[in-house]
């Protein structure tokens, strides 16, 4: 359970977190979503008591992080792949954290086995690719079988072999009632792995709701496709404000107004159509719906975009 | 998935001091520059004393010369030795801050300042330790030598013992506060040029403002740097101090230790807030 009430982190002039208020319950893998810069690493880093928070407050099962007796049990955290000395190997990197909470070599070695390191456990982490550095730190998370699992960007460098044993692995860990927080820019990852979805756009939370809420809230501004041999008076008829009509090969995309509308106007004028056929949204769209609807903030915003 | 399950990590486990200082250690043995530095300490204490013996003659020596040969030969090479210990102590914790590594270290010590004290003692026994079997190994090269030589010294009259293991714990002094240094530059580049700058380049240039305007305060104020300061611990003295010449500041072997200790306190606690401070 991770609690955030307010969060508020400014770096300077420039605000990355902006009084962010949000609740990660035990049980469900939350994905944490947003373009970069939005914010989401340092408000991952804030949890984890890495930065200061310029206000508000964030507690991980009840308490801020650092208060707990054990830390590592309460919060499994991969921050990003490169927090790991490069002249260390990588059990003696594991070895090393999970000493400073007693954590034993069988625990150590358990998690190389489950993050499938046990060729290279022993090489420096400096030869390890993006992917294996990857499945190192998720390794590192993973060391204090912790009640709070944060995971930054975990898919990030993964071959599919790998995508494929984080989505398992964090669907794992939430059914047995665990709180998974994960971020990705992989919408179509976010659509498989998560069950809730934040969106963070520039520091503030855009949406805040289950998987289903937002793609059903994406199908009203899905498109249509439509054909019909009379292109031209359907075009006309379709005319209104708001919605937009493209042309490709004679088949119509029409934007901004339902099937049945489109239907409904079409069978008054006496149109034959061909196909009328609403076109799935992904969470894509969803997103990028989303983050249109923030016009205004990005204006103001566009020129300090980091 | 059901490795997850078959092994827990224990419901013992939680933050220690005593796992702190364990991972520390690790981290210590696990680096393939320590085990470098290290054998070069030892291999240049031992050269370096071996060599001084060689090229001296038995005639006409009192037995103070002697135990003054005795301690000169033995900790030459500390000279040598504070450089690549401050080199050392700063990458401890700047190669993290180069890495990465300090916010795996920070995440799991959240409260942070105790990591940072199990680094010290780590790195400030292990060097020690070290640095106390460079002496050793160098006294048992140069009674060797000199024994060859027809001089016979005792390394262990006070007088001989005393200075080496004193310098044995000045490299560990030198080593922290390097380590302290590195905390609060943060970069590799940066805390190695500090360390070495406070300890090769400030005695050099109160020097020579000394000798150019021949006034008597940066000899005064040289003698509280850490290396001179520091240096009375591993110094030969032969009796009761000579008499001091008029402004000139003359610190005993207890004051000069303290002095270093103070360094090394102050560098430690600048440390340590700006560590609970600043965001990692």
């Amino acid at each position: 359970m991770i609690e955030a009430v307010g969060l508020t982190k400014r770096f300077g002039q420039r605000t990355a977190v902006d009084d962010v208020s949000f609740t990660v319950r035990p049980g469900l893998v939350t994905g944490f979503l947003g373009p970069n810069g939005a914010g989401k690493s340092t408000t991952m880093r804030l949890i984890t008591g890495l930065d200061r928070a310029s206000a508000g407050t964030v507690t991980v099962n009840g308490k801020p992080y650092a208060e707990h007796r054990a830390p590592l049990r309460e919060v499994g955290v991969l921050l990003d792949a490169k927090a790991v000395h490069t002249g260390r190997s990588a059990r003696n990197h594991l070895l090393a954290l999970a000493a400073t909470h007693g954590i034993g070599r069988k625990r150590v070695d358990a998690v190389i086995g489950m993050a499938g390191l046990e060729s290279v456990a022993r090489q420096r982490v400096g030869n390890f690719s993006l992917g294996m550095g990857q499945r190192l730190g998720i390794a590192a998370a993973l060391l204090g079988d912790p009640a709070t699992l944060i995971l930054d960007e975990p898919v990030n460098g993964l071959d599919p072999e790998g995508v494929i044993w984080v989505r398992n692995l964090v669907r794992h860990i939430a059914s047995q009632g665990k709180t998974v927080f994960l971020s990705s820019h992989l919408m179509s990852e976010m659509a498989l792995t998560a069950d809730h979805i934040i969106v963070l756009g520039r520091g503030r939370i855009i949406a805040d709701a289950p998987v289903s809420d937002i793609l059903a809230q994406a199908k009203g501004a899905g498109a249509v496709r439509v054909r019909t041999p009379d292109i031209a008076r359907l075009t006309g008829l379709l005319g209104e404000p708001g919605v937009v009509v493209t042309n490709e090969e004679n088949v119509l995309e029409v934007s901004g107004i339902t099937a049945a509308h489109i239907g409904e106007l079409a069978a008054h004028a006496g149109i034959v159509l061909h196909e009328l056929t609403p076109i799935a949204s992904s969470l894509e769209d969803a997103y990028l719906a989303l983050t249109q609807d923030d016009v205004e903030y990005r204006s103001t915003d566009e020129g300090s975009a980091a | 998935m059901s490795a997850i399950v078959a092994s827990s990590p224990g419901h013992l486990s939680r933050l220690s001091f005593g796992g702190i200082l364990r991972s520390e250690w690790i981290k210590l043995r696990s680096l393939r520059s320590t085990a470098w530095c290290y054998a070069i300490v030892i291999a240049v204490t031992i050269g370096l004393g071996a060599l001084y013996s060689l090229n001296t003659q038995g005639q006409g020596l009192t037995a103070d010369d002697i135990r003054g040969l005795a301690v000169g030969s033995s900790t030459l090479g500390v000279n040598f030795a504070q450089l690549v210990i401050a080199v050392l102590g700063a990458l401890m914790i700047t190669g993290e801050y180069g890495t990465g590594m300090i916010r795996s270290t920070l995440a799991a010590v959240p409260k942070r300042v105790p990591a940072l004290i199990a680094k010290c003692l780590v790195f400030g026994v292990a060097t020690f330790v070290v640095s106390a079997i460079a002496l050793a190994g160098t006294a048992v090269a140069s009674w060797l030598v000199l024994s060859n030589n027809g001089i016979h010294a005792d390394f262990f009259d006070g007088r001989v013992l005393l200075p080496l293991l004193g310098a044995a714990g000045y490299l560990a002094l030198i080593g922290v506060l390097s380590l302290a240094l590195g905390a609060i530059i943060r970069s590799s580049a940066g805390g190695i040029a500090v360390a070495l700058g406070l300890i090769l380049v400030a005695p050099l240039i109160l020097r020579i403002l000394a000798s150019v305007t021949r006034a008597v305060w940066p000899v005064n104020v040289s003698a509280f740097l850490p290396n001179s300061a520091g240096g009375l611990l591993w110094a030969y003295t032969s009796g009761p101090t000579a008499p001091a010449q008029s402004g000139y500041i003359v610190l005993t072997t207890l004051q000069g230790g303290l002095i270093l200790g103070a360094w090394v306190i102050v560098a430690f606690v600048i440390a340590a807030i700006l560590l609970k401070r600043r965001d990692a």
